[in-house]
């Protein structure tokens, strides 16, 4: 399969995010986004029409941040900025980051 | 001032006014603020004295120059009127001078001082004569006693020690000084910081993330990481949006957890179109905010409050009036309502309610009330009555009279002869999904033998404490093709012998022994979800590990409780873990032939008896 190492995650106002495919997979969204015949599976390129850059930013950087910490105990808490928490909230619940993200389902 | 200066100062003293007391008890010395008055007092008088000293001196210099030489009378007093105007015009400059040489060597001296260097940091590069001539100028107010204009409101005031400090100089009157600490209130200290305690600390808050149940490998999920940096902040949060039910669910549990539900944060959580309210915590809330609840939430279906200390009688009598119909009730701690405001609740509300939770409410939830639910709950399949000292075998006659009723859950502390439960199964056995008695000591195997007969739909079965049930009654309870579908939950917790002088001996086998359990996970192991046996010390290794032998798998086992097992051993845990692959928590507490296992990853295993206290889960695949 040809799939790029990487997808792009762009946001409503435009900003574009290069992230590590399995990273962004922990999301139940995206994961479905890429299954399929789908126009996003096919361009690995992701549109979200509902999240701003900076709220879409922190959302890659958790990807990121939960990736590199999947194998450890103690993980510190990544760092929420006040401001942004009920729209990143939102965005974690419409990407389906409610749960414990399961990596071992990730093919 | 430092501490030990004052503490040298105290000494006892005759009676003091209540402002003193008042000060003293916020660590403020009136005494000293009086000394420091004085002193600024004292500094003034003698600057003020110096200018006099300095005037004289010129005046002295003056009358020290060669005395002129009177030429005539006539012209003698024009001239000295002259010369006496000249000489005051002259010292009055002079003296002029001299107060401006002084003010430059206080500004110098300010400027080598502390306090300078200090704000001079905090300003960057801003002009140094500035700052230092604000801070003269800061110093040169009058002092306490005095009269002063305010400089920002002009009008006259008496200056106190506590007068403020204009912005550019001055002083301002206290309703100003007032407005000024509103617009800038100073920094706060910051709170020192709070310490990981090292690896220790790391180590105590990852048990206790086992123990909560929170316990992950990896970070958190970022929904999880946002509720606790919203809970931490929720002062700031005026209003929660349009966030979906589950979401706004999960913060208030995690503000109740932190005690944070307060009559202002619960205004986030009471949405006019939502129909249930749940309040994990109410202990702030007062009768005005459940007023408010049932005021603002005008489709209320479903109410839960813990701590609800202050649902009382009032309450339930304005909901009793409002048009409120609540399909699901559910009370924890509301000791103040009485019997009588319970049965006019359930009388005249009683029609759409399905399910009733009643915990903590030690003597007004009675036999009585229990009476009137047949007959006004007609659509009831949920009761639950926990911790109550009051209902006795005559309310669980009432309650044998609820046909609809599918869940059951009894915690009472009035101890019922098992034949009353057995008249309940006998009527409400073939629905009953759910059957739970904490407590029972007093039920034998009569009971088991009713719940065998009688029950075809049981999913969750709950009996502890019992002392009488023995393992013949559990195995009957289970072999004989018992035709009810597996349990899904099943808690026999402490259903064990308690005989103090002979405790290794069984010989009646009272409680859960090896026929017994393997009869039960023969019956429902497929289906069981969670298992817990705590405390039921005669199941032997053997019966263990015929149960978890290789062959036998139980898919769906999540949680198993086996704590104070005596008879587990390493090889049984590791059994376990073999025969449950979905196992996801395994407790052994007590334990003590639990020593050195090895535990699959991702898997949990609480309780073992080492210095680590806890082992999590291992490495191996």
């Amino acid at each position: 399969m040809s799939d790029s190492k990487y997808i792009t995650l762009v946001s409503y106002d435009g900003f574009e995010f290069v992230v590590l495919r399995e990273a962004a997979l922990i999301s139940e969204t995206i994961r479905a986004m890429l299954r399929g015949a789908f126009k996003e599976a096919q361009t690995g390129r992701c549109e979200f029409g509902e999240i701003r850059g900076p709220v879409l930013e922190k959302v890659v950087e958790y990807f990121h941040y939960y990736h590199a910490n999947r194998d450890q105990t103690d993980v510190p808490d990544m760092d929420i900025p006040v401001d942004i928490c009920l729209e990143l909230l939102m965005a974690a619940d419409f990407l389906g980051l409610d749960s414990r993200p399961q990596m071992r389902d990730l093919s | 001032m430092s501490r030990q200066t004052r503490t040298a100062g105290r000494r006892i003293m005759g009676p003091q006014s209540a402002l003193t007391d008042f000060l003293a008890s916020h660590n403020i010395s009136a005494n000293q603020i009086r000394l420091d008055a004085e002193a600024r007092r004292r500094a003034a008088a003698q600057d003020t004295q110096g200018d006099q000293d300095a005037q004289q001196n010129a005046e002295v210099s003056i009358a020290d120059s060669p005395p002129p030489v009177p030429d005539e009378e006539e012209t003698a007093l024009p001239f000295t009127i002259r010369r006496r105007g000249r000489s005051a015009a002259q010292a009055a400059a002079e003296a002029e001078e001299r107060q401006k040489e002084k003010d430059k060597k206080a500004i110098d001296k300010i400027k080598a001082s502390k306090k300078f260097q200090k704000r001079k940091r905090g300003l960057g590069d801003s002009d140094d004569e500035d700052i230092a001539r604000a801070l003269f100028e800061q110093r040169a107010n009058p002092l306490p006693g005095q009269m002063e204009n305010c400089a920002i409101c002009n009008k006259r005031f008496t200056v106190t020690p506590y007068s403020r400090n204009a912005p550019d100089g001055g002083l301002v009157c206290s309703p100003c000084g007032k407005e000024l600490a509103k617009d800038d209130p100073t920094p706060k200290k910051k709170k020192p910081k709070r310490t990981s305690g090292g690896a220790v600390g790391i180590r105590r808050q990852a048990q206790s993330n086992i123990l909560d149940g929170t316990y992950n490998v990896g970070g958190k999920s970022l929904m999880s990481l946002c509720i606790e940096t919203l809970a931490k902040n929720i002062d700031l949060a005026e209003d929660l949006g349009d966030l979906p039910g589950p979401i706004v669910d999960k913060i208030a549990r995690k503000l109740s957890k932190h005690r944070l539900l307060n009559p202002t944060t619960l205004s986030l959580f009471l949405q006019p179109t939502s129909q249930e309210v749940l309040v994990y915590d109410g202990a702030k809330l007062s009768a005005d905010d459940f007023y408010r609840i049932f005021h603002s939430v005008p489709g209320l279906k479903k109410l839960k409050v813990r701590n609800a200390i202050h649902f009382k009688d009032e309450v339930v009598e304005f909901l009793t009036t409002r048009n409120i119909a609540l399909e699901d009730l559910y009370l924890h701690g509301s000791n103040l309502i009485s019997e009588r405001k319970w049965i006019e609740y359930l009388q005249k509300k009683g029609q759409p309610l399905q399910s009733l939770r009643v915990y903590w409410t030690d003597k007004h939830f009675t036999d009585d009330v229990l009476a009137v639910i047949p007959t006004s709950c007609p659509n009831l399949t949920r009761l639950k009555v926990c911790h109550n000292q009051k209902v006795t075998g005559e309310g669980l006659n009432h309650i044998a009279k609820i046909t609809t009723l599918r869940h059951l859950s009894l915690d009472l502390r009035e101890a019922i002869h098992p034949d009353v439960y057995i008249k309940l199964l006998t009527s409400l056995g073939p629905q009953l999904e759910t059957f739970s008695l904490t407590r029972v000591p007093e039920l034998d195997n009569t009971v088991l033998d009713a719940i065998h007969t009688h029950c075809r739909s049981l999913k969750k079965l709950r009996i502890t404490d019992s002392e009488l049930m023995t393992d013949a009654g559990f195995t009957r309870l289970f072999t004989p093709a018992w035709s009810n579908p597996g349990l899904v939950f099943l808690d026999l917790q402490k259903c064990r012998q308690l005989e103090s002088t002979k405790p290794r001996e069984n010989p009646d086998k009272i409680g859960l022994c090896d026929e017994g359990f393997k009869a039960l996970m023969e019956h429902s192991g497929k289906t069981l979800r969670h298992l817990n046996v705590h405390a039921c010390r005669h199941i032997s290794s053997e019966a263990f590990e015929d149960v978890f032998s290789a062959e036998k798998t139980y898919e769906n086992m999540s949680k198993m409780e086996i704590s104070f097992c005596e008879e587990v051993t390493d090889f049984v845990v590791g059994s376990i873990f073999r025969s449950c692959p979905n196992l996801r928590e395994l407790n052994v507490f007590g334990c003590m032939k639990v020593k050195d296992v090895r535990v699959p990853r991702g898997k949990i295993l609480v309780g073992v008896p080492n210095a680590r206290g806890m082992v999590i889960e291992g490495d191996e695949d």
